[in-house]
């Protein structure tokens, strides 16, 4: 049945936090202020390369209302930060590596003066040559970024004797795919309010997608225990990985400290767009072959990602990329290498997807073309090769077993939209002529969590607090994905609570456990475990409290909706409120453990699996080669809909971005400078974009004895649809796509009336 | 040192002159140091993006009367300069009298800009998506300087090179001829405009096209008018290809001409988001299917998605 409001019935619930979103009412912890504040700026390098010959902060300084300019030398603790590996300097020490490199900051009385302030910073470069192409990055001769060279990362994967697969190969299909420099284009800019505390501590409130991990990599920047430091960090503007790793913080902490007041920070979109993460631009080469009847039997794979000046999550990124550019087939044999390079380009980083979406571009790509070149219909040739039940990972590594392939791609082939297209072989709609339509698939297969190797914490708390309120703590933040909406959903549906019963706390250090960091398309399942855990000891404390006080034995007692009901009545005996006030302390109970994983020795294999199938019908105006989304199915399988509403929401979103990631969407870069600086020539899409039919079909059913639960969806959405745009667009015109936003000057043709003598009048 | 930053920081001065005359004044005693503001829509890009500094005083048109509005006015449409984009759009004249124009409004920016930014700060930016539709129907500009009002053809002002910075002048209205539609009852009427831009709404645009005249009787064009701009380029009539056509029947010969023309005479600005070609294919794509659908197979075949014909 179709995911929608109707068929969702009661499950489907107003937002606790929708009403003062869409009103504009919420303020943002960018929106926040404090009496006597100052206002921080960061000076970045004018040069996407250079030498930094000198520094002098005097004049600024000298400033009446400026209080602190602050450079390297300022820095007590580590000078660099990064979430894997800290190399990217919190302020340049004697070169900056990309336009977006730090050099000073400083905080005065006002933002003008603030800005003017910058101008008052007197840096000398020698500017050095640009490396703003990763192959070339490669060469021997090119110049170095680094000491150790151009190279972040390699990753490399092997499985079977690819050559002898080519030579046994039939049909053989060699193609390079390229994706463009995706921006997050949260609504919220990076910003934050820093505030040193009067006990010495110092309370930073900043967006950011795991609070505990901002406080570490602040603890060891500022050279203080991760004690002395509270980050906040909900409710935030949108975040889709852009703000998991830290942008202001660093800064803002610095000057608050150095000047003993609060100190804002809050970046244009200018400054977001020079100094933020962008998503990983990769060339991804493959070659694929099958034998006559449609097996495949090689794949050889070469991916060259452009990391920017510095690690972030690059390495990570491109690990997931190779394990994806596998994804739900058998080959009999495969290769892959691999390569993050470090360039004088913007910073890419962790975004939703998290290089799923290149390589699952390039991947169906491949599919589309083989099926094609052997004259097999591209959903058949798919089910041909796909994984069957019990086949190992792409890795070759143990996951956890579901049948989503199969069930997924069942689903494409009997929804309405793959029906139209069948029936749509005698096209008899009348339609201009420059007008093509045209139908695609693609398949999905994407890993949850942050696999093998990578520190991966779970875990939450209940309380019963002294005022009555069931108290619902976890180290997770509210970016725009609702979930706060889907843990409310969750307490409600498995522990019978009322909404009013409940106070959510989450995005806060000194008030949550850690649950580790919101990413990976794992904060709703991992709140689903750690309640699944939660429930047993949480209900027999409460309803061992009750029976105390109650003098009622604990078996005729059951939680509900305010209080403590009778089993068989279902009458309130008492409320939460007084339950509490019978307490001596308030009722614990909380959770530790860590999202499951893969028992193999590979960094960043994946355990859990969501599947999810995508059909599109596009149309293509051949006199402006301008591509038109005009129809959407997407069949997900990730085990039970824990929040209707969300769910929709997480695929609506994330297709709306792979649309501009498919359509509109590039952070265009000459020389390492952007030519794209702002949203006027950004373009993410509009509802102009957005308006055509979608349809989500959820797939809840799980294997018999599954463990997991529900799987993350929050990526998922973001991932099928530019490979089905592709394949809906040769569909339409016969043009294959290899390249990232489509450009419209592939898909032009001189009218057909001028080629030929038409009957004019 | 003190004084100078303080005097960097310092808002520009705000002028609110009641008349055309005062604003003209005002702008003469200030010099270069002042800019005319009306909507501000895209002053304010250019600031941001640092194209332009923020001036030390600009002259807000908002409080000027009898510059906003649009009436009829000896057998034109007239356009007050200070009219928003928005109120264009909702004025029922211009649906009537000139619905190439409000369609060519409909495309520019978004509602939020419409809402505030006139046609004249479209129209004295030199390369407004609103050019190219009132080129196609032949628009003239009337000016309040120093030396009075006067009025010069649209076309004429942006075929000079370089505006004369020196000159202060206001634009106050734009007209629009209303043709003698009722004489010539069985010719057939027909314009177009299209904006294609890299997103389908509130985007800058990579090719604008307007067209406009009429299908004969016998099936021969008359009063053909056709313009292009797009970007960064000041949007010019395509004479040969409207010479070309002019007499003729949009036959596939005389479209295949027009096709070639057009590619060759279109010269777009440089767009650092498109290639000249595909810019210059788009715009003969555009006018040849718009000459096509006058076409009998044309009507049949794309009669539905062309544009309404009068």
């Amino acid at each position: 049945m179709p995911l929608n409001r109707t068929t969702s019935g009661d499950r489907w619930r107003v937002r606790p936090d929708g009403p003062d979103k869409v009103t504009g009412r919420l303020p943002y912890l960018t929106d926040l202020s404090l009496p006597g504040m100052l206002h921080g700026r960061v000076l970045r390098s004018p040069y996407p390369h250079a030498r930094i010959v000198s520094i002098r902060t005097e004049k600024a300084k000298a400033i009446p209302g400026v209080c602190a300019v602050l450079t390297s030398a300022d820095v007590p603790g580590l000078n660099r930060f990064g979430i894997a590996r800290p190399d990217q300097p919190v302020f340049c020490e004697d070169r900056v590596r990309f336009i977006g490199d730090a050099v000073a900051a400083v905080a005065a009385e006002t933002e003008a003066l603030a800005a003017y302030a910058l101008t008052q910073i007197e840096v000398d470069y020698e500017p050095l040559p640009v490396v703003d192409d990763p192959e070339s990055a490669l060469s021997p001769d090119s110049v170095k970024l680094f000491e150790h060279g151009n190279v972040l990362h390699r990753s490399d994967y092997g499985c079977g004797d690819v050559e002898a697969g080519f030579a046994a190969c039939r049909h053989i299909v060699e193609e390079t795919y390229s994706t463009p420099r995706q921006m997050h284009t949260y609504m919220e800019t990076e910003g934050g309010l820093f505030v040193p505390e009067p006990n010495g501590r110092l309370t930073v409130y900043a967006p950011t997608q795991h609070g505990f991990m901002d406080r570490m990599q602040l603890a060891r920047i500022l050279n203080r225990p991760e004690a002395d430091i509270r980050v906040v960090s909900s409710p935030i503007g949108g975040s889709f990985g852009g703000k998991d790793e830290l942008n202001v913080q660093p800064y803002g902490a610095l000057l608050a400290l150095a000047c003993g007041r609060p100190v804002k920070l809050h970046n244009s979109r200018w400054e977001s767009v020079r100094a933020g993460l962008k998503r990983h631009p990769m060339k991804i080469t493959m070659k694929t072959g099958t034998d006559e009847h449609g097996r495949l039997l090689a794949h050889q794979v070469r991916i060259v990602s452009d990391a920017g000046p510095y690690s972030t999550l690059s390495a990570e990124v491109l690990n997931f990329a190779v394990e994806h550019v596998i994804g739900p087939y058998r080959f009999g044999a495969v290769k892959v290498e691999s390569v993050s390079v470090f360039t004088n380009n913007g910073m890419s980083g962790e975004f939703r997807g998290f290089g799923g979406n290149q390589a699952i571009f390039a991947l169906e790509g491949q599919m589309d073309r083989l099926a094609e070149k052997l004259g097999i219909d591209p959903w058949t040739f798919r089910l041909m090769n796909m994984r069957q039940p019990g086949d190992p990972g792409p890795l070759g590594q143990p996951i956890a077993q579901t049948d989503g392939a199969r069930q997924v791609w069942e689903a494409l082939a009997d929804c309405r939209l793959w029906k139209e297209k069948a029936a749509a072989g005698n096209r008899s709609e009348t339609r201009p002529p420059w007008i093509k339509t045209g139908y695609g698939a693609a398949l999905v297969m994407h890993g949850a969590g942050l696999g093998v190797g990578i520190p991966d914490p779970a875990g939450g708390r209940l309380t019963l607090a002294g005022d009555g309120k069931i108290e619902a703590a976890f180290g997770y933040e509210e970016f725009g994905q609702g979930l706060i909406a889907s843990l409310e959903q969750m307490l409600i549906e498995q522990f019978g609570f009322d909404a009013q019963d409940l106070r959510i706390v989450i995005g806060d250090t000194d008030a949550v456990p850690d649950s580790g960091s919101s990413t990976a398309s794992r904060a709703t399942s991992m709140m689903w475990q750690a309640l699944k855990r939660l429930h047993p000891p949480f209900a027999t404390a409460l309803r061992k409290q009750a029976s105390r006080a109650l003098g009622v034995g604990m078996e005729k007692l059951v939680l509900g909706r305010g209080g403590i009901r009778d089993a068989e009545s279902g009458s309130l005996l008492i409320s939460y409120g007084e339950l509490a006030k019978t307490a001596s302390e308030p009722i614990v109970a909380e959770t530790k453990f860590a999202y499951p994983t893969s028992p193999v020795d590979r960094v960043g294999a994946h355990y859990l699996y969501t599947y999810a199938s995508v059909a599109v019908k596009v149309e293509v105006n051949t006199l402006t080669g301008r591509v038109k989304l005009l129809d959407q199915f997407h069949a997900v399988a990730a085990g039970p809909v824990v929040n209707p509403q969300g769910y929709l929401g997480q695929i609506e979103g994330g297709s709306g971005m792979a649309l501009g990631f498919a359509l509109t969407e590039d952070a265009v870069m000459d020389k390492g400078m952007y030519l794209t600086r702002n949203l006027d020539t950004y373009l993410i899409p509009t509802i102009a974009e957005l308006s055509g039919g979608f349809e989500v079909l959820p797939i809840e059913e799980l294997p018999e004895g599954d463990k997991h639960g529900p799987r993350g969806v929050g990526e998922i959405g973001s991932v099928g649809l530019a490979p089905a745009i592709a394949a809906a667009v040769h569909d339409a015109v016969g043009k294959r796509v290899n390249k990232l936003p489509i450009d419209p000057a592939l898909l032009l043709e001189k009218p057909v009336f001028l080629n030929k003598a038409v009957e004019w009048r | 040192m003190v004084l100078r930053h303080e005097e960097i920081l310092q808002s520009p001065s705000v002028w609110r002159p009641r008349t055309p005359e005062e604003a003209v004044a005002r702008k003469r005693a200030l010099g270069a140091d002042a800019v005319f503001a009306a909507g501000g829509t895209l002053l304010r890009t250019r600031w941001e993006a640092g194209t332009e500094a923020i001036p030390r005083h600009l002259i807000d048109l908002g409080s000027i009367e009898g510059l906003s509005g649009i009436w009829l006015q000896d057998g034109d449409l007239a356009i007050g300069a200070l009219t928003a984009l928005d109120d264009c759009l909702n004025d029922p004249l211009l649906g009537r009298h000139a619905p190439i124009v409000a369609q060519a409004i409909r495309t520019i920016a978004g509602w939020s800009v419409r809402n505030v930014a006139t046609i004249g700060g479209n129209i004295v930016s030199r390369t407004g998506d609103s050019l190219p539709a009132l080129l196609a129907a032949d628009a003239s500009l009337v000016w309040i300087g120093e030396d009075g009002e006067r009025t010069e053809k649209l076309a004429d002002w942006l075929s000079e090179p370089i505006p004369d910075r020196a000159r202060v002048r206001l634009l106050a209205q734009v007209r629009i001829p209303l043709g003698g539609d009722d004489s010539i009852a069985n010719a057939k009427r027909f314009f177009a405009f299209h904006k294609v831009g890299r997103r389908e709404a509130f985007t800058p645009s990579l090719v604008t096209v307007a067209l406009c005249g009429s299908l004969e009787p016998d099936g021969r064009l008359t009063g053909i008018r056709i313009s292009a701009g797009g970007g960064q380029t000041v949007p010019a009539r395509l004479k040969r290809a409207e010479e070309l056509l002019t007499g003729r029947m949009p036959d596939p010969d005389a479209l295949g001409e027009v096709y070639e023309q057009v590619a060759a005479d279109y010269a777009p600005a440089p767009d650092p988001f498109a290639p000249d070609m595909y810019r210059k294919l788009t715009a003969a794509n555009l006018v040849v299917t718009e000459l096509w659908k006058l076409t009998a197979a044309g009507e049949a075949a794309g009669g539905k998605e062309g544009a309404p014909c009068r």
